[in-house]
């Protein structure tokens, strides 16, 4: 019993060192896409609390998993990650506003994908129409386009523009 | 009845008195000049840098002109508290020091937040009635920000 124990122990051992050296943001991606949901399906209060789970996610994010050469890149999005976060969080009841940021903050995740990859299937989709003809960006598990920005009013409004 | 309503007259009186001896630091900087600032940062004319100073600069920078009630408890605690977070989330004076992500970001909702008339504050306008954008001064600053992005 006492030597399964220990070996148990030492594949825990050797994972928690692995997480260590291949940083992950898979937490942070399974978090947006929370929100990103609820912003579909226009609840504003959903929208809230994912941007709280976020907030707190990014703030959680052990800084010295992240490579070294990386570190600045990802400060600087981070940050602003985090300020989108929290003003979704604070902005219930306020889902024009929520929507600006997710704009905001679709461009930093979508970064962050680029900068350290995603082990998920995960789709950046496009509205050529939001923020008065701009455009804006946003961040799929599902080919199928239904967008955030305008939820119910124009769901399939979209289109795919790279695959990661 | 009339002694009751004296005594808590008094009482109201020494709790008015009492909390003004709270007093905060005040948001100056002694006329400081900013090379980081938002207007050395882009070139603007004359009228719009003047809007976004009458306008926004009071709560968004590092230095506000207080008008005499601001500093009466307990609208001082208040106000200090609200230009505390204003400045959180956008400080003028520290706009050369933002990433290009975050000043990109500001940049819209600057636009978004003065287009719909989030912003200035209407609890603010209401006793500074200079720093109320009217529909013109939105338009030609919304026009200027749009150009920056």
């Amino acid at each position: 019993m006492a030597s399964i124990d220990t070996t148990a122990k030492k594949i825990e051992q050797q994972e928690v060192k692995e997480v260590a050296q291949n940083f992950s943001i898979a937490p942070i991606v399974k978090d947006y896409l929370a929100l990103k949901n609820a912003l579909v399906s226009d609840n504003d209060k959903a929208a809230a609390n994912a941007g709280k789970q976020l907030y707190t996610t990014l703030k959680n994010v052990d800084m010295k998993a992240i490579p070294a050469n990386k570190h600045k890149q990802y400060m600087e999005i981070a940050e602003d990650a985090q300020e989108n976060a929290e003003h979704i969080g604070d902005n219930a009841g306020k889902i024009a506003h929520q929507r600006e940021h997710l704009a905001s903050l679709s461009k930093d995740v979508s970064d962050l994908i680029a900068l350290f990859g995603t082990t998920q299937k995960l789709y950046q989709d496009y509205c050529p129409m939001y923020n008065d003809g701009k455009g804006a960006v946003w961040i799929s598990e599902a080919k199928a386009i239904k967008n955030p920005y305008y939820g119910s009013q124009m769901l399939t409004c979209g289109s795919v523009k790279k695959e990661f | 009845m009339k002694k009751v309503l004296k005594i808590i007259l008094a009482i109201v009186l020494f709790i008015f008195i009492a909390i003004q001896f709270y007093q905060p630091a005040l948001n100056v900087d002694k006329g400081q000049v900013y090379t980081t600032d938002f207007t050395q940062f882009y070139k603007m004319p004359v009228q719009i840098k003047a809007m976004f100073q009458t306008s926004c600069y009071d709560c968004h920078s590092n230095n506000t002109k207080y008008v005499w009630y601001d500093y009466v408890q307990p609208a001082r605690a208040l106000v200090e508290n609200h230009i505390k977070n204003a400045k959180e989330d956008l400080n003028f004076n520290e706009w050369g020091t933002y990433s290009n992500r975050k000043q990109e970001r500001l940049l819209n909702s600057i636009k978004e937040q003065i287009e719909t008339k989030q912003m200035p504050l209407s609890s603010y306008t209401l006793m500074h009635t200079d720093a109320k954008l009217n529909d013109e001064q939105i338009k030609t600053l919304t026009d200027w920000l749009k150009e920056q992005e």
